[in-house]
């Protein structure tokens, strides 16, 4: 292999490993709890990795050793974080490594080289725990070893580290107590199988399954850890000559906690938790030049970090929904119109299908939460509901609604934290406010308000009414909307049935007609109803 | 002391959304916040004028992140107006940015009491309407005293509504609070939106641009009087039409009113809050 070669590989590894880590960094960000929940080691390790892309930018070609350093020193003079540092430390364990070898790399050569990154690692850490990424990098190293003697290429050894590194993660929870009750794996961890999946994707030319999904929300305690005591996160560089890495690291630790200072004579990478930012600086510079120097308030990135988790909807409300619906988009329309603000369970209706009394209470009754609102959105339901919201064992109410569409205005002004009696209010008020209409097909030749309608022509109602028919499609809409817009509306809501006819260029000619109004189109689905219409 | 105009400045920071203040006003200053385009930062309203902001915002692939002045940038304010014996440093609710935290800690650094930070607990034309207000005393002589009374007022009193587009930009932010819930619909829904205690809240949520515009109609209505005391605002995230016809809403209901500013949101509350976004603000200040 030659020099240019290397720096190739290197380069395109580098990046596969950041795009990986990059892909999941909010990930990792919101599973950080340790050492402390910051929510910061996703973006850490990724600025971490992207220092190395960037200083792998300016490298000239030269021999393994030169580019190992090179590659080493990115790494730590970009590290940020606890979690970036303890990266860096990897990475030079890894690169000390190659840079003896002058062959290309076998899977023997690779466990070599983790062996180097997972003692590199635990050196740098004063107190090593398990269930960290040191833990994580020693487990990789193992397998490594134990798999060196089969025969496989090294794109195969990486694809089986991954999935063990995996395991190792999963099992974090059960070495730190910390993780555990915050009901997460740890973050550093996780970023550092990350990396290898990007590596191993890279090296083998599979792509490899994409990260876990995300956990479930990390829960309230996670966010009520305890956070450092100390303020300021604090990291930077020394560089001079003949650097007493031990002596700096004991003057350090009196300042504060969470303490990582690795590297060599001439150039020292400092991390530590601390409420005096000035003196660890100052002791930087008594024996050096600094540089890079970083300093974050926690406790902010701790509030941040609670706000992005508050946002976490609650899981019981105190009054959900029950709606009777009829067709499958009008079900979607409902739903994600009442999940937002609480909780709803719909039960199929239509104008042949009128739910039982029964059915609605059990429906009530599955609710998760304390009292009930039914939408029965169809006059022929309303009794049926009275019923049920009389006989089901929680508290219900009755927002009697008598279409869809002036169920889902109802729906708008739903909110699962309030009582059913003021939602039932409130909801009945803004169904008052939609005047609704319906296309549908006639279904035997008759004459309704003076209107004389033929077998199969179309048939256009307006709250309720006969206002429209003929064999116009288009026609019968424009005018049941006329009717409908007879008081001024802002907003029309047209719900296409199961066998709509195309509503070629009916927006265009509706908004013509009808300027400044505003016109939204659902699928709704239903039987029998070609077009139901609400306007508002 | 008695605060005048002479000895005392006022220092807001970007969110005010005055980028041009100090021309106005020769005892204001505004310190940036920063946006954030991937790794590229530009101070707000210095390196990037609101529309830049919303116009790259249409073709930008990475989503603006935004961060607060650090305490320098402060100190290096504080000392450029180091000739005023009295600094009132007027910052976006310390709720949803560390900006108030970093002009505090560049206060205590400066160590001589002469700045005083203040926490407005809002966002936008409201922090500029407490500042006019603080401006107008001064230019007849003030004290600390009724300053700080005025602002416990302004905390208590001043009102705001506004509507955005999509809650997408708020969400991503992390400047939802409790407003989180109203997320999500296949249904073209706007939220109506307030700022309370220094959160974002919903206030209700209704279907439709023209109805979240009635939304704000209402709340002039029923929020407030047509008097001379009244003192209005109107902001606005790429949305100029809107503002106009809120603007001349205001002026056809509330014309005994003084309608007293008309902006853009900058690019940082832009950022939060996204193209679209509607905003109507009233104080009743008689002096």
């Amino acid at each position: 292999m030659n020099g240019k070669s290397d720096l190739e590989l290197v380069h395109g590894l580098v990046g596969a490993a950041l795009a990986s880590l990059e892909a999941s960094r909010s990930r990792i960000d919101d599973l950080n709890v340790y050492p402390v929940p910051d929510g910061d080691t996703g973006t850490n390790l990724t600025l971490t990795v992207r220092a190395v892309v960037d200083g792998l930018g300016s490298v000239e070609v030269g021999d393994r050793p030169a580019l190992a350093h090179a590659v080493a020193r990115a790494a730590l003079m970009g590290a940020r974080g606890n979690s970036g540092v303890i990266l860096s430390q990897i990475v030079r364990g890894v690169a000390d490594v190659l840079a003896q070898s002058t062959d290309g790399i076998d899977p023997a050569l690779t466990a070599r080289a983790l062996r180097g990154a997972s003692d590199a690692a635990y050196r740098a850490v004063r107190r090593p725990v398990e269930g960290t990424m040191l833990s994580v990098i020693r487990e990789l190293a193992e397998e490594a070893e134990r798999r060196a003697g089969e025969p496989e290429s090294v794109g195969e050894l990486l694809i089986q580290l991954v999935r063990h590194g995996e395991e190792a993660v999963a099992r974090t929870p059960e070495q730190l107590d910390v993780l555990r009750e915050a009901g997460v794996v740890d973050a550093g961890g996780a970023g550092l199988v990350e990396l290898l999946r990007g590596l191993a994707s890279a090296v083998s030319g599979q792509a490899l399954p994409a990260a876990p999904p995300a956990e479930a929300p990390a829960g309230v305690k996670a966010i009520h850890l305890d956070p450092s005591r100390y303020r300021y996160c604090t990291v930077f560089v020394v560089e001079g000559e003949a650097l007493d890495l031990d002596g700096l690291e004991a003057q350090l630790e009196q300042l504060g906690d969470s303490l990582v200072v690795v590297g060599d004579a001439t150039a020292l990478k400092v991390h530590v938790h601390t409420d005096d930012p000035g003196s660890a600086l100052s002791l930087g510079t008594a024996v050096g030049t600094i540089d890079g120097v970083e300093i974050a308030n926690m406790h902010e990135q701790q509030e941040r970090r609670e706000r992005r988790l508050s946002l976490v909807p609650p899981t019981r409300s105190r009054t959900g929904v029950v709606a009777v619906v009829a067709g499958e988009g009008n079900r979607r329309l409902f739903e994600t119109l009442a999940e937002p603000v609480g909780t709803i369970r719909i039960v199929a209706g239509g104008p042949t299908a009128n739910p039982s009394t029964a059915e609605l209470v059990a429906a009530i009754e599955e609710l998760n939460a304390e009292e009930a609102v039914l939408l029965p959105n169809n006059s022929n339901v309303r009794l049926a509901a009275d019923h049920a919201a009389e006989r089901a064992r929680l508290p219900a109410a009755v927002a009697p609604t008598e279409s869809i569409p002036a169920g889902l205005a109802a729906l708008v002004a739903y909110d699962g934290t309030r009582g059913a009696a003021e939602n039932a209010a409130d909801m009945a008020a803004a169904a008052d406010a939609v005047a609704t209409g319906e296309i549908t097909r006639a279904v035997r030749a008759v004459e309704l308000n003076g209107l004389a309608i033929s077998d199969g022509d179309w048939l256009g109602l307006a709250d309720g009414e006969p206002v429209a028919g003929g064999d116009d499609f288009a026609e019968v809409t424009l005018e049941v909307v006329g009717r409908l817009l007879a008081e001024p509306r802002a907003l029309l809501t047209l719900l296409t049935g199961a066998e709509s006819p195309p509503l070629d260029g009916l927006v265009e000619r509706l908004t013509a007609a009808h300027p400044g109004l505003e016109v939204e189109v659902h699928e709704g689905g239903q039987p029998h109803y070609q077009l139901l219409l609400g306007a508002e | 002391m008695n605060l005048t105009t002479e000895n005392t400045a006022i220092v807001l920071d970007s969110t005010a959304d005055l980028p041009d203040i100090a021309d106005r006003f020769p005892n204001w200053r505004v310190v940036p916040l920063y946006v954030r385009f991937g790794d590229e930062s530009l101070r707000d309203g210095v390196d990037t004028s609101a529309a830049d902001f919303y116009e790259r915002l249409r073709s930008s692939t990475v989503f603006p992140t935004t961060s607060q002045p650090t305490p320098a940038d402060f100190l290096a304010c504080y000392e450029e107006v180091s000739a005023y014996e009295r600094i009132l440093s007027l910052h976006v609710s310390a709720r949803v940015s560390g900006t108030f935290e970093s002009a505090e800690r560049a206060a205590a650094e400066l160590g001589d009491g002469r700045v005083h930070a203040i926490d407005t607990e809002t966002a936008s034309a409201s922090i500029a309407m407490l500042a006019l207000a603080i401006q107008r005393r001064l230019a007849r002589g003030t004290s600390d005293e009724e300053i700080d009374a005025l602002v416990e007022r302004y905390l208590r009193e001043r009102g705001l509504l506004f509507t955005v587009d999509t809650l997408e930009f708020l969400q991503r932010g992390g400047r939802i609070g409790k407003a989180a819930a109203f997320a999500g619909t296949l249904l073209q829904v706007k939220p109506i939106l307030s700022i309370q205690e220094g959160e974002v809240v919903p206030v209700k949520r209704v279907r439709g641009e023209r109805k979240a515009f009635a939304a704000l109609a209402a709340a002039l209505e029923t929020e407030t009087e047509d008097e001379p005391a009244y003192r209005f605002g109107v902001a606005h995230a790429a949305a100029p039409e809107r503002a106009a016809e809120l603007e001349a809403l205001v002026r056809e209901r509330r014309p005994r009113a003084v309608l007293e500013l008309v902006v853009t949101l900058g690019a940082v509350i832009g950022a939060h809050a996204g193209p679209g976004t509607l905003a109507l603000f009233w104080f009743r200040d008689g002096d």
